[in-house]
C-alpha cells in the first residue's frame, strides 16, 4: 500500500500555507524571498506527484521550468535588495512603499 | 511500506524546516533551514520516481540559489535585522483568519474528494529517468526548453544592469 | 426626374454652406465667391429647369413627391425625409434661388472688405438651404425643421457683426420671438398628429378635404367649424405671426436691420418673412375648415398693415423705413390669405420679393457709397451721384406704391379686388388696404425725395459718394426691371398667370373667391387715385420745397413721436417680459442654484471624494497587505466554491 496522492496534496498545501504565512509576516525582503521559495517548492511537489500518478513526464518538465524561473527570480530579487541596501534605505519592506495611492 | 516511512521522514523534515524558515529571526539560520527544506523535498522527489528532478533540485536549488542567498546575507551583515516595531501588528488576526479560511478550503477540498481508485499501485516506470526527461524536452517540449534559456539570459542581463547601477551609485564606474 | 433635380436644388446650397463653414482658415475671396455663388446658381438653374418641365407637362401632372428614407418610425408615427414638388413649392423655389442668387452676387461686392467674408457666404448658403427645405418639405415635420433652421440662420446673420452689442441684442430678440412662433407651430403639429395620426401633407390635406365634405367621422375629429380645426389654425398662425412679423410679434424685424443690408434684403424682405404666408397657403385646407381662424388672420393682417405704415412714415433710418414697410406689405399678404385670396397673396409675395429686394439693395448701394451712413437727415440729392441706386429705388418705389403698370399695381389690386368678394370683413379689409396704399405711397416717396432729390445735406458729402461696381449694379438693375414687369403675369380683364399656375394646389378650396368686374374697376380707380394722391402729397412736403417739412415739423409732434417709436410696443414688452425675466434669473442665480443643483453636485463630489479616500487606504504601497489581500481573496473564494461543490454533490 503506498501513499495516496492526497497525502502529497496535503503536504503541499501545508507548505504553501507556511510560505504565505512567511510572506505576510516577514519584513526583511530577503526573508520574504525565502518564503516565496517555499511556495514554489510546494507547487513543484504537486507537479511531480501527479506526474507519477498519470505517468506523464510533463509534470516533471514543468517542475524543471519552475526551478529555472525561481532561479531567475532570485537573481533579480537579490540584485534589487542589494541596490536598495546601497541606497541607504532600511531593509524593511514596509518602508519600500513609495508606490502607494 | 518503505515508501510510507520515507514519506513520513520527508514530511517531517519539510514541515519542520519550513517552520524554521518562517519563524527564525536570524537571517542566516533561516537560510540554512531552507536548505533543510529543499533537501527534504528532494527526498520526496526520489520517492516519486523523479530522480533527475531530485538531482537538479539539490544542485540548482540547494546548491546555487541558497548559496546566492547566503552571499547576500553575509554581505549585508548585521543590517539584516529590521529595526522598529511592526506597524501592522494589530491586523495580525485578519491574516490568521485569511489563512484559516484557505486552510479550511483546502481541508474541505481534500476530504470532500473521493480518494480515487485505490487499486494497484502505479507501475514503476522510468518516467523520471534522465533519458525520458531528455526525450520529452527535445521532442514535445522544445519550446519551453528554449524559452527557459531565454529567461535565464534575461535574468543574467538584468543582474548585470542592476549591479552596474549599484556600482555607479557608490561612485564607481 | 423632376424630383431628382429637386433634391439637387435642395442639397447644392447645403454643400456650399458646409464646405465654406468647415474650410480651415480663410480661403481667397475668389474661392469663396465660386463656392457661394456657384451653389445657389446651380440651384436656380435647376429650379428653372423644373419649372419648364412642369410647364410642358399638363396641368394635371405637376405634383411629385419623393421620399429619401424613413426618418422616424415609432409606434404609429411615420415621418419620411420627403420633398414635394408642386406649383406652390416651385414658385417659392424660383423666388428663393433667383432673388437669392442676385443678392449673393450683390454681396460679393458689398462684403468685400469684411473679414468675415467666408463666414457670411457660409451662413447665406445655409439659409438658402433651410428656406428650400421649408418650402420643399412634404410633411409638417420637415417644415418645422426648415422653419427652425431658418430662424437659426436669421440669428446668425443678424448678429453677423458680433462685436456690436446692438447687433447681438437684435439677434437674440429675433430668435426669442421666433421661438414663440416655433412653439405654436409645434403644438399645431402635435394636435394634427393626435387628431389625424399623420404629419404627411398629402394625408392631412386629404383628410381635411373629406372633413370639408361633411364626412366628419372618417377624418377622426376634424369637423368644419369645430374646435380642433380652430385650435390647429390659430396655433399655426402663432408661428406665422412670429416668423412674418405681424402684430404683436413684429418687434424683432425693425431691430433685425442691424445685420448687413444683403441679409435684410434676402431674409427680412424677400424670403424668410414670407414663409408664414407660404404656410397659410399650403395649409389652406385646414384654414378652410375654421373660418373663424381665417377672420382672425385677416384682421391681424389688416391692423398690422395700417399700423406699420404709420410707423414707417416717421422713421429716419433708411433701412428702418424699409423694415416697417415690409411688415406692412406682409400684412397685405396675410390679410389676403386670411380672407381666402390665396393666389392673390402669393402673387403679392412674388412681386414684393422683387421690389423689396430691389429697394434694399439700392439702399445698400447708398449705404456703401456713403460709408455706412443710414440716416435720412444726412442724405439728399443722391440722384446726381448714384444713378443705379436712383433707378432701383425709383422703380421699387413706383412698384411698391402700386403705380399703374408697375408690379404691385397688379398684385395689390388683385388682393383688394378679391377681398371685395369676401363678405363684410372683405369690404372692411378693402378700405384698410386702400388707406394703406395711400400711406405706402406717401412714406416710400418721402424716402425717395428726401434721399435722392433736393440739395446735398448740410456739410456736403465727404468724401463724395462713389458709384458702385457692376457686381452691385447689375442685380439692382435686374431686380428693378423685375419690379416693373413682374406684375404683368396676372392682369385684370386679361390673363391670370398666377392663379392658373397655382390652380392644382388650390383646387379643393370650397368657396373660391373671384373678383367681379365691378370690383376690379372700383379697385383700380381708387388705388390709382390714392397712389397719385400719396405721391403728390410727398412731393409737396418733401421735394417741392425742402424747407417745408421743417416748418411743418411742429405739427402734431406728440402723436408723431409715438408713431415713430412703434407705438411704444417695444417698451411695453421690455417692462412686461424682459424685466421680469431678469428678476427671475437673478433670484434663480443667487438663491436657488447654490442650494439646489449646485448643492447636489457638490454633495456628490464630496461623497465620491470621501469614498475614494477610504478606498485608497487599501493602496498603501506595502507588499504585505497586498499579499494578505491575495490570500484573503483566495480563502473566501475557496470557501464559497467548496460549499457550493459540497452542496451540489
Amino acid at each position: 500500500m503506498n501513499v495516496p496522492i492526497s497525502a502529497y496534496l496535503t503536504l503541499s498545501g501545508a507548505l504553501l500555507f507556511l510560505g504565505m504565512l512567511g510572506v505576510m509576516r516577514r519584513r526583511n525582503p530577503l526573508m520574504l524571498l525565502l518564503s516565496v521559495e517555499l511556495m514554489l517548492n510546494a507547487g513543484n511537489i504537486v507537479l511531480v506527484g501527479f506526474s507519477r500518478e498519470w505517468n506523464d513526464p510533463a509534470g516533471q518538465i514543468f517542475a524543471l521550468v519552475v526551478m529555472v524561473v525561481a532561479a531567475a527570480e532570485v537573481v533579480i530579487g537579490l540584485g534589487l535588495v542589494v541596490a536598495v541596501f546601497r541606497s541607504r534605505i532600511n531593509l524593511d519592506v514596509d518602508e519600500m512603499s513609495s508606490m502607494r495611492g | 511500506m518503505g515508501e510510507k516511512i520515507a514519506f513520513a521522514v520527508a514530511a517531517v523534515g519539510i514541515l519542520g524546516f519550513g517552520i524554521g524558515v518562517v519563524f527564525l529571526k536570524d537571517a542566516f539560520r533561516a537560510a540554512v533551514a531552507l536548505i533543510g527544506t529543499l533537501l527534504s523535498v528532494s527526498l520526496l522527489f526520489v520517492i516519486l520516481s523523479a530522480p533527475f528532478v531530485a538531482a537538479i533540485q539539490v544542485i540548482v536549488y540547494a546548491g546555487a540559489i541558497v548559496v546566492l542567498f547566503l552571499f547576500v546575507i553575509a554581505y549585508l551583515g548585521d543590517r539584516g535585522v529590521v529595526p522598529g516595531p511592526d506597524r501592522l501588528e494589530r491586523f495580525q488576526v485578519f491574516g490568521w483568519l485569511a489563512l484559516g479560511g484557505l486552510g479550511a478550503f483546502g481541508a474541505i477540498a481534500i476530504l470532500g474528494s473521493s480518494p480515487g481508485p485505490a487499486g494497484e499501485p502505479p507501475a514503476v516506470t522510468d518516467v523520471g529517468s534522465p533519458a525520458a526527461i531528455g526525450h520529452a524536452f527535445l521532442d514535445s517540449y522544445l519550446v519551453p526548453f528554449e524559452a527557459t534559456s531565454l529567461v535565464l539570459l534575461v535574468a543574467a542581463v538584468g543582474a548585470v544592469l542592476l549591479a552596474k547601477r549599484a556600482v555607479q551609485l557608490e561612485g564607481g564606474r | 426626374m423632376v424630383t431628382s433635380l429637386a433634391w439637387i436644388v435642395l442639397v447644392a446650397p447645403l454643400l456650399g454652406g458646409v464646405l465654406l463653414a468647415s474650410w480651415p482658415g480663410e480661403p481667397p475671396h475668389r474661392v469663396t465667391r465660386i463656392i457661394g455663388l456657384g451653389s445657389v446658381l446651380i440651384a436656380f438653374l435647376l429650379a428653372v429647369t423644373i419649372f419648364v418641365i412642369l410647364l410642358t407637362n399638363g396641368a394635371d401632372d405637376r405634383s411629385f413627391t419623393s421620399s429619401a428614407f424613413e426618418w422616424i418610425s415609432i409606434g404609429g408615427v411615420h415621418v419620411d425625409l420627403a420633398i414635394l414638388v408642386d406649383p406652390l413649392s416651385v414658385m417659392m423655389m424660383l423666388i428663393i434661388t433667383g432673388v437669392g442668387f442676385l443678392i449673393h452676387v450683390f454681396s460679393t461686392e458689398y462684403m468685400e472688405a469684411d473679414s468675415g467674408f467666408r463666414r457670411f457666404f457660409a451662413y447665406m448658403n445655409l439659409f438658402v438651404f433651410s428656406m428650400l427645405l421649408l418650402v420643399l418639405a412634404a410633411n409638417f415635420f420637415f417644415l418645422i425643421v426648415g422653419w427652425a433652421f431658418v430662424g437659426l440662420a436669421s440669428y446668425l446673420l443678424i448678429g453677423f457683426w458680433y462685436d456690436r452689442p446692438s447687433a447681438v441684442a437684435a439677434a437674440k430678440k429675433a430668435f426669442v420671438i421666433n421661438l414663440i412662433g416655433d412653439v405654436g407651430l409645434v403644438l399645431a403639429a402635435v394636435l394634427i398628429l393626435r387628431t389625424l395620426g399623420t404629419l404627411d401633407y398629402a394625408q392631412v390635406f386629404h383628410a381635411a378635404g373629406i372633413a370639408q365634405m361633411g364626412g366628419a367621422g372618417s377624418a377622426g375629429g376634424l369637423v368644419p367649424g369645430g374646435g380642433t380645426a380652430l385650435a390647429i389654425c390659430l396655433l399655426l398662425f402663432v408661428g406665422v405671426a412670429a416668423k412674418s412679423a405681424q402684430i404683436p410679434l413684429h418687434t424683432w424685424l425693425p431691430d433685425a436691420m442691424e445685420g448687413p443690408t444683403p441679409v435684410s434684403a434676402l431674409i427680412h424682405a424677400a424670403t424668410m418673412v414670407t414663409a408664414g404666408v407660404y404656410l397659410i397657403v399650403r395649409t389652406h385646407s385646414l384654414f378652410d375648415l375654421a373660418p373663424v381662424a381665417g377672420h382672425v388672420v385677416a384682421v391681424v393682417g389688416a391692423i398690422t398693415l395700417l399700423m406699420a405704415a404709420t410707423v414707417a412714415l416717421q422713421q429716419l433710418d433708411i433701412k428702418r423705413v424699409l423694415a416697417w414697410s415690409t411688415v406692412s406689405q406682409i400684412g397685405y399678404m396675410i390679410m389676403a390669405a386670411g380672407l381666402g385670396a390665396y393666389s392673390a397673396a402669393m402673387f403679392h409675395l412674388m412681386t414684393h420679393a422683387f421690389f423689396k429686394a430691389c429697394l434694399f439693395l439700392s439702399a445698400g448701394i447708398v449705404i456703401h457709397a456713403l460709408h455706412d451712413e443710414q440716416s435720412l437727415d444726412r442724405m439728399g440729392g443722391l440722384r446726381r451721384y448714384l444713378r443705379v441706386a436712383y433707378f432701383g429705388m425709383g422703380a421699387g418705389c413706383l412698384a411698391i406704391a402700386g403705380f399703374p403698370g408697375f408690379a404691385a399695381f397688379f398684385s395689390k389690386d388683385d388682393i383688394l379686388a378679391t377681398a371685395l368678394d369676401a363678405g363684410a370683413l372683405g369690404v372692411f379689409c378693402w378700405v384698410i388696404g386702400i388707406v394703406g396704399a395711400f400711406l405706402t405711397a406717401l412714406y416710400m416717396f418721402r424716402l425717395l425725395f428726401r434721399a435722392f432729390f433736393g440739395p446735398d445735406p448740410k456739410g456736403g458729402y465727404d468724401p463724395a459718394p462713389h458709384p458702385s461696381t457692376k457686381w452691385m449694379a447689375v442685380p439692382v438693375i435686374i431686380l428693378g426691371v423685375l419690379s416693373i414687369v413682374s406684375g404683368w403675369v396676372q392682369v385684370p380683364f386679361g390673363w391670370t398667370g398666377i392663379s392658373d399656375w397655382l390652380a392644382p394646389v388650390l383646387a379643393d378650396v370650397p368657396h373660391p373667391l373671384e373678383p367681379s368686374n365691378a370690383a376690379e374697376v372700383l379697385t383700380m380707380t381708387f388705388s390709382t387715385l390714392v397712389v397719385l394722391g400719396g405721391i403728390g402729397l410727398a412731393w409737396w412736403l418733401f421735394a417741392a420745397d425742402p424747407q417745408r417739412r421743417i416748418r411743418l415739423a411742429a405739427m402734431a409732434r406728440g402723436p408723431r413721436e409715438v408713431m415713430g417709436a412703434g407705438y411704444r410696443l417695444d417698451e411695453a414688452y421690455d417692462d412686461i417680459f424682459v424685466d421680469t425675466s431678469h428678476e427671475l434669473a437673478g433670484v434663480l442665480t443667487t438663491r436657488v442654484e447654490p442650494n439646489g443643483p449646485d448643492g447636489l453636485i457638490n454633495g456628490t463630489v464630496a461623497v465620491v471624494r470621501s469614498t475614494a479616500r477610504v478606498l485608497s487606504a487599501a493602496e498603501n504601497g506595502m507588499v504585505r497587505t497586498y499579499a494578505f489581500a491575495i490570500v484573503a481573496g483566495l480563502g473566501v473564494a475557496g470557501i464559497v466554491l467548496a460549499l457550493v461543490v459540497a452542496g451540489a454533490s
